[in-house]
């Protein structure tokens, strides 16, 4: 997708867990010229999985201690109630040191359950990844426990700004971050085939109208990115008096969408803590 | 304002002079290279260049009416590799527009006639409303070789035609603004002597800078109401979502840095892997989760008809707008 970085990283990355996140993650690295698959290892209990990741250049392992002990970086990818007993195994086998950075992109497992698995001089960054880190776009957030410092947050930013975007927030606004972009692609697939189903009304095939649809969506958010400008001033830009533009944004705004998606990341958030057993009076 | 990846600033102060073998006209002096470059000039991404795939133009491409879009589509074009910036040029402008295209290494025109005599496409990338008195002024130039390329919203076909003459080659293309980012989603149509040439060769142009697809005139009221205007939904969509992510205690430019990226990565998502919106939003919605908690709340307000309804009256809007 983009030109090759100039940085290098000179870490070894090991995943314990070889999923789909797991393979973008290591993929991402690898296209933008930052690792090779050397620097790469994994365990899986699907043997599949492993020869995936063996297949561009990463060391498979039965046993998540190896890779502990292979790594600078443990990548915990498994699921979340699996989290802590791979630490709890990595740790007791001798593997976890304070050296170690350990990331997490387990939904819903926190901060303290992990330290108290791994120690409480472990170095861990827990990540909310989304889905189209699979494509290379991912809109992610971190936040530091235990002894995790600015070097361990520096490493997790350049893995992920391999693969999109990472911000660092506070442990407790995870939620509202899931709200918006954990969940937040549900959201826009449902607009996309709307707008693609009003093209369809409108008179268009199918196919061409969910494409022009998804590339709207996709070119929009870039503006957005890449201007700097706020939303409102780009609709403003793009609304011409008396024209087919604010026709539409009319019947957006009849139909209440704004305070239909604030509903949504909010009902969104307000489950994100409800499944951490965060209670909110 | 332009974010491309691959512009960098200008090194040299070489001018780029073209000659051409038809026409006396005089050539605008090439001016302001040692101007600091506000705008950032591009140059020819090779990497993007071979990305593509795509052997450049051996066809000159000119522009009247430099404007926003006309520059956008430029350097799209010149920064992938798609035309040389030698091989393009601008006329047409009162307010200095030219200066920006040279900056870029294409060459500006003294007047649309010389553009004309001097390129083989032709960008009408003017007002709607000048649109028809461009293509009388210039039509004593044309040939069978030129290919006409309307970018204006509304100025059907047959308009075109009547214009700069039956046997012209016209396409019409109906753009939207991301092309400023190089993600434009477009359609186009072909008229008059166009044929699959032409196409392959706006085609080409245009993927250049995001998707095209070919569509029959009476479409295009329809693409006004998706990609047209659907960029003015979408910013309303990534604002709100925002708004949402405030409300839940996320700093402001944490929640809208977040929601422009997640529609961003969204989309992508459903152009690359090929699979239905539908069946992309069962596999994030897990049993009991947050992410169904959200979509109920949408269809609770009827998203999915409030869409619609913006598509449809949009598109119903270009059609008065288009006249009888």
């Amino acid at each position: 997708m983009s030109a090759p970085m100039d940085v290098t990283l000179d870490k070894r990355i090991g995943f314990i867990g070889a999923g789909q996140m797991a393979e973008a993650l290591a993929r991402g690295l690898m296209n933008r010229g930052m690792i090779t698959g050397s620097q790469v290892c994994c365990s899986d209990p699907n043997s599949a999985r492993k020869d995936l990741f063996k297949s561009f250049g990463a060391t498979p392992y039965e046993s998540n201690v190896d890779v502990a002990k292979n790594s600078d970086v443990i990548f915990i990818a498994v699921k979340p109630n699996y989290v802590a007993v791979v630490l709890e195994e990595i740790r007791k086998g001798g593997a976890l040191t304070d050296k170690h950075t350990v990331v997490s992109i387990a939904a819903g497992v926190t901060l303290s359950t992990m330290l108290q698995a791994a120690g409480p001089t472990a170095r861990i960054v827990r990540v909310m990844p989304n889905t189209p880190c699979l494509v290379g776009e991912v809109a992610a957030a971190m936040c530091l426990g235990g002894k995790a410092d600015e070097s361990d947050e520096k490493v997790v930013r350049t893995m992920f700004e391999a693969v999109g975007k990472i911000y660092t927030v506070a442990e407790n606004l995870l939620s509202a971050v899931t709200g918006v972009s954990g969940s937040g692609p549900a959201y826009i697939f449902m607009v996309i085939e709307a707008m693609a189903d009003g093209g369809v009304k409108a008179g268009l095939p199918r196919d061409i109208s969910q494409a022009l649809a998804a590339q709207t969506v996709l070119g929009s958010a870039k503006m957005v990115l890449e201007t700097g400008k706020h939303p409102g001033a780009l609709k403003d830009m793009v609304t011409s008096p008396g024209g087919t533009t604010i026709a539409g944004v009319h019947e957006l705004e009849k139909a209440g969408i704004r305070a239909a998606f604030m509903n949504c990341v909010v009902a969104a958030a307000n489950r994100a803590d409800e499944l951490a057993g965060v209670s909110k009076l | 304002m332009f974010a491309s990846a691959t512009a960098t600033p200008k090194e040299s102060g070489s001018m780029r002079h073209r000659s051409f073998t038809a026409g006396t006209g005089q050539r605008l002096p090439a001016r302001g290279l040692t101007r600091a470059a506000q705008r950032r000039p591009c140059r020819v991404d090779a990497t993007a260049a071979a990305a593509t795939g795509a052997a450049p133009l051996t066809k000159r491409l000119g522009f009247i009416g430099p404007g926003s879009m006309a520059e956008a589509l430029a350097r799209g074009f010149v920064s992938r590799g798609v035309v040389a910036a030698d091989m393009v040029g601008c006329s047409g402008s009162k307010s200095g527009r030219n200066r920006v295209f040279e900056e870029f290494g294409a060459v500006a025109y003294d007047s649309n006639l010389e553009l004309v005599e001097a390129s083989d496409i032709i960008f009408v990338s003017v007002k709607p409303y000048n649109v028809v008195k461009v293509l009388e002024e210039v039509r004593p130039a044309l040939t069978p070789r030129h290919t006409i390329v309307s970018v204006a919203a509304g100025v059907p076909i047959s308009t075109l035609l009547r214009a700069a003459g039956p046997d012209t080659r016209v396409v019409r293309v109906m753009p939207n603004t991301p092309c400023l980012v190089g993600e434009v989603a477009a359609a186009m149509c072909l008229g008059g002597r166009a044929d699959e040439s032409d196409e392959a060769m706006v085609r080409a142009m245009f993927e250049a800078v995001g998707k095209i697809f070919t569509v029959t005139e009476v479409q295009l009221s329809a693409v006004t109401g998706v990609s047209g205007s659907g960029p003015a939904y979408i910013f309303m969509v990534i604002e709100a979502m925002a708004d949402g992510g405030v409300k839940a205690g996320l700093p402001r430019h944490i929640a809208q840095a977040l929601a422009a990226q997640t529609v961003l990565g969204s989309a992508k998502m459903v152009l690359e892997t090929g699979k239905h919106p539908g069946a992309l939003k069962d596999m994030v919605t897990s049993p009991g989760g947050t992410t169904i908690a959200g979509v109920h709340e949408l269809e609770k307000a009827g998203l999915r008809a409030a869409f619609m309804n913006a598509v449809v009256a949009a598109s119903n809007r270009a059609h008065e707008l288009a006249g009888p």
